[in-house]
């Protein structure tokens, strides 16, 4: 009897070796302030069967929602918003709620890795001695001129690691790129901001306070900008005032998520956006009585209503309800400034707020609060300079290329020879926490920790009305033998030695954020303030970021945008096919949420199609190429050709078919890997004005292939029994 | 009849019996079909992901689904409002005279459709006569990470207040119950009631519209009861007399 195990020396077994309470970074960063700590010895705070809630930043987008994850003997269980933080204010959107299934995925790169040949999954463990053996070599035995950073939209705080690295060493600037910036068109939105209020910046559009939107393809309730924010905001235009019910437009060839909550949709023809806006800003003029502005002279309703399919009246009936609306807003995203001329529907959009005098007032048009720690709003890549840097690896100039949070593999188009170039690259140091398509083409794999297992900060580029620096600290102790980027590189950089390794004097990446946020001790408006930068770091943990309490939003004078001229024309479209090709991002996986079980069995909110890639096309169209619901078709364009299963979307236009962004992975783990298309195989580099990609501007053509793939959906199919899993 | 069966409407002192009656309002003119609440439902409450041949039969176990209808034909065409349905928690609830074991059972003190899992034996008759297809069955051993290895690492974020359920068993929206009973346990070690706002399910806490509204329908001071006392309410085929706990506020102009 006395050899027997009781049942508490059992548990206390399990909880030292299961996993430890509350208490972060074991042996990574910051241990030194950390320890991890035997069962028995728990935290005060921490009491069996109770749990410990952490302040963290949600790293599924680049947005910056807060989050406090809740946590039970070493487990993270549950996401829920921070309501502290501005941007979210305890909301979250559901790729934040699944972020978990990213934390405990199965396919995560569990161990630094030496891959034998590019592209082969037969890989070497090793040791993070020799991981940052490789990247103190890296840095110390190439010039630097012959090594390039690839960043991408998150976290900030190594973003800035980066930068210093690459100042401190001459080398090129690290490029940041993200699929969800690319279908933004955030340079084109940077530009318009410059074109027509002289300040360059993301705009801010004050959703909440207006009481008429009309939205020219943004997919604001999806994943553009900040979702959960400009959720808030759609909210508060409907509800928040009990008179009146703000009206919301959509102008868009098929109705998105965003659109069907429209009060109405207008399904102007792909490429006319620019000619619609302009012809209602001179109908809007020519409603209020204003003298006709220089921007708006050149504008020729007829014309546009017959470019656009949209007859004269629902011109005229639009440009009346804006005219009249106390506080109308107009927004330009999504497709319309995926087309060649999408800088003049950014352009035109922000002269038609203009016109209407709402720059810079509630309800109307701002420049969004720039964060702490940065004197401006750094956009990412756009495509051309994407494209530029695809050449220079070609060239061969680049002898090693560092990759962190972007799988520009999947997410580039194909027509860009991204994997082409990468081959002509020396060495390709991988930090992916999932085997994704990059990390499969490089030839290290060291693995960053999760999100929730780092430490950080974010920036916040658009959706709160305060300047908002989110942090993020451990959840749990990393579950794998993964280590923090930043710490590899900063031990990579002591390493090396030289004039590098003096200018990066930190001890590990909690002491670089904290040498970036002892500036914000002094700064004014913040709603904590500390005396010294462990009290303030202390504070920036438990608040989840730190921000103003005041509006930091830009307000700007709209008067000089009337005054430009506009000779606008219809889009240009790439190849000869019958059917405009509109490719969105899947508003609940987005372009990385493939890898989550949850998220893939999560339905589309207007297909309810789960688990794979469909291809929306008008019944009546389906009629007349032969093709139901269910057949596969191959769509080709000038770049390229995919199979998708056909979707009869009854809220497209018949001339357009539409695809979503974020399956057909060829790597990327057991959830994503083999399942659907890429509608980015289909897409040609060309660009807009403003250098974004042109991701709306291909036609492709459509044709039955005489095969059959049921797509699983949540609304009733009948006789379904059968054939799944057959093709 | 035994006293958890009975109704504290049917209670001949229902000011005694009655703890509070829980329900929700749902804001059709709010929800932006997100699928926030979808996700932050399925972690929550350690729901299963089938994969997607089974889910492709309807068998799929999302306690919430989101329903979307077309009206019309192009071009003069809307989407509905999206409509997010769970299980209705009703007060006549036709699910539970069916079951033979006493697995559907009504809270009597909270007017709550309780799911015994240990009771349950799998006939189904209550999902056949949920007028709300709220419930969803159990086909495999979708939580048995011997069976699923993609289970081995996933199930560390399982919540260890939420039961994992076993091939053969009926489920369905609780209301959150573990959030309910941990706030009335809070409550009661402090010796007062429970506030309005006390209790968030999962699905209302993560809405980023903040379309659902949650608390005691039977008082009338709650934020629910004033949300769901608006010309806009109604409930879910009514003409049934099931009397649910649920509200929807019309949406739409």
């Amino acid at each position: 009897m006395d050899k027997k195990i009781s049942r508490r020396d059992f548990l206390k077994v399990a909880g030292v070796g299961a996993a430890t309470t509350a208490v972060l970074t074991g042996c990574g960063p910051a241990s030194r302030l950390v320890t991890r700590e035997p069962y028995t010895k728990m935290p005060e705070y921490t009491y069996n069967g109770l749990s410990t809630y952490y302040a963290t930043t949600c790293r599924e987008c680049s947005a910056g929602c807060g989050l406090i994850v809740r946590t039970m003997q070493g487990r993270a269980l549950k996401t829920e918003g921070n309501q502290n933080n501005p941007v979210n204010l305890g909301k979250t959107c559901a790729r934040g709620q699944t972020t978990l299934e990213g934390l405990y995925n199965p396919d995560r790169v569990t161990d630094p890795i030496r891959r034998d040949s590019r592209g082969s999954t037969i890989v070497k463990k090793m040791d993070w001695d020799s991981a940052i053996q490789v990247v103190a070599d890296a840095l110390s035995k190439n010039r630097p001129d012959e090594i390039a950073f690839l960043m991408g939209l998150a976290p900030d705080h190594l973003f800035d690691l980066v930068t210093d690295l690459t100042k401190a060493a001459g080398a090129a600037a690290p490029v940041r790129f993200g699929a969800l910036g690319m279908f933004e068109a955030r340079a084109t939105l940077v530009q318009a901001a410059n074109d027509m209020f002289g300040q360059a910046g993301l705009p801010f559009f004050d959703i909440g306070n207006a009481d008429l939107v009309f939205s020219f393809g943004a997919n604001f309730l999806e994943t553009w900008l900040s979702p959960v924010a400009q959720t808030r905001e759609y909210s508060q235009l409907r509800r928040s005032n009990p008179n009146r019910r703000g009206y919301f437009v959509q102008f868009e060839s098929r109705m998105s998520q965003t659109g069907a909550k429209a009060d109405e949709w207008i399904p102007a023809k792909p490429g006319s956006e620019a000619l619609v806006v302009l012809a209602i800003g001179r109908l809007v003029a020519e409603a209020n009585n204003i003298t006709l502005p220089t921007a708006f002279s050149n504008a020729d309703v007829n014309a546009a209503a017959a470019a656009a399919d949209v007859s004269v009246d629902t011109l005229k009936h639009l440009a009346s309800l804006f005219a009249s609306a106390g506080h109308p807003l107009a927004i330009p995203g999504g497709a319309a400034l995926g087309g060649s001329n999408g800088l003049q529907v950014a352009d035109a959009v922000l002269a038609l707020n203009a016109l209407v005098g709402n720059v810079g007032k509630a309800g109307g048009v701002f420049l969004s609060p720039v964060a702490p720690l940065t004197d401006a709003y750094h956009r990412p890549a756009n495509l051309k300079e994407m494209s530029d840097f695809v050449d220079l690896l070609k060239s061969g100039k680049i002898k090693v290329l560092f990759v962190h949070g972007v799988n520009p593999v999947f997410e580039l188009p194909k027509s860009l020879g991204l994997e082409d170039a990468m081959s002509k690259v020396l060495q390709i140091i991988s930090f992916s926490s999932f085997p994704d398509e990059t990390a499969l083409q490089s030839d290290y794999v060291f693995p960053d920790h999760h999100g929730l297992e780092s430490w950080g900060y974010q920036k916040v580029a658009t959706g709160s009305s305060s300047s908002v620096l989110s942090g993020a600290q451990p959840v749990i102790v990393p579950f794998f033998n993964t280590k923090a980027t930043a710490d590899v590189l900063l031990a990579a950089v002591q390493k090396a030695g030289g004039a590098l390794a003096s200018a990066l004097k930190f001890k590990d990446e909690l002491e670089y954020i904290q040498s970036k946020l002892s500036s914000l001790i002094s700064e004014p408006d913040g709603f904590f303030s500390a005396p010294e930068i462990n009290t303030f770091t202390a504070f920036f943990q438990q608040y989840g970021g730190w921000w103003k309490t005041t509006d930091n939003r830009v307000a700007l004078s709209g008067s000089d945008a009337l005054n430009k001229t506009f000779n606008a024309s219809a889009a240009q479209f790439n190849g000869d096919g019958d059917f405009f090709l509109l490719p969105f991002v899947a508003p609940v996986i987005a372009e990385a949420g493939a890898n989550k079980p949850h998220l893939q069995e999560t339905a589309d909110p207007t297909t309810t199609v789960m688990w794979n890639t469909w291809v929306e096309i008008n019944p009546d169209t389906a009629r007349q190429l032969g093709v139901q619901n269910d057949d596969v078709v191959s769509i080709t364009s000038s770049a390229g050709t995919v199979e998708a299963s056909v979707y009869l979307y009854p809220a497209i236009r018949p001339d357009t078919i539409a695809m979503p962004f974020g399956q057909g992975h060829t790597a990327y783990g057991q959830f994503a890997q083999g399942r659907g298309a890429n509608p980015a195989d289909l897409l040609s580099n060309s660009t807009n004005e403003a250098g974004d990609l042109a991701f709306a501007s291909m036609k492709v053509s459509v044709k039955k292939i005489g095969k059959k793939r049921q797509l699983s959906r949540l609304e009733g199919v009948l006789g379904i029994y059968g054939k799944f899993g057959q093709q | 009849m035994p006293k958890e069966l009975q109704s504290p409407m049917d209670s001949a002192n229902p000011a005694q019996d009655v703890q509070g009656i829980w329900g929700m309002t749902i804001d059709q003119d709010l929800c932006t079909g997100c699928q926030a609440c979808v996700a932050a439902c399925s972690m929550e409450n350690n729901v299963p992901f089938v994969g997607e041949v089974d889910a492709g039969y309807g068998r799929s176990m999302q306690w919430i689904r989101i329903e979307r209808f077309w009206q019309g034909s192009y071009p003069n065409i809307k989407a509905t409002p999206y409509q997010p349905v769970m299980c209705q928690n009703c007060h006549n609830a036709p699910c539970e005279p069916v079951c033979p074991v006493f697995a559907s059972v009504h809270s009597a003190s909270e007017d709550l459709n309780l799911q015994v899992y240990n009771r349950c034996v799998g006939t189904r008759y209550c999902a056949n006569n949920c007028p709300y297809q709220a419930r969803v069955f159990n086909w495999r051993d979708y939580m048995d990470p011997r069976q699923r290895p993609e289970l081995v690492t996933l199930s560390n974020h399982w919540n260890p207040d939420v039961t994992v359920r076993r091939r053969g068993i009926m489920e369905k929206c609780t209301f959150c119950i573990q959030r309910i009973r941990h706030a009335e346990d809070t409550a009661a070690s402090e010796n007062r009631d429970i506030r309005d706002g006390e209790v968030v399910p999962a699905c209302a806490q993560a809405c980023p519209a903040s379309a659902i509204t949650f608390g005691r329908i039977n008082d009338p001071a709650t934020k629910v009861s004033q949300a769901a006392d608006t010309s806009r309410g109604s409930h879910l085929l009514e003409e049934l007399g099931t009397i649910p706990h649920v509200t929807y506020l019309a949406g739409g102009a």
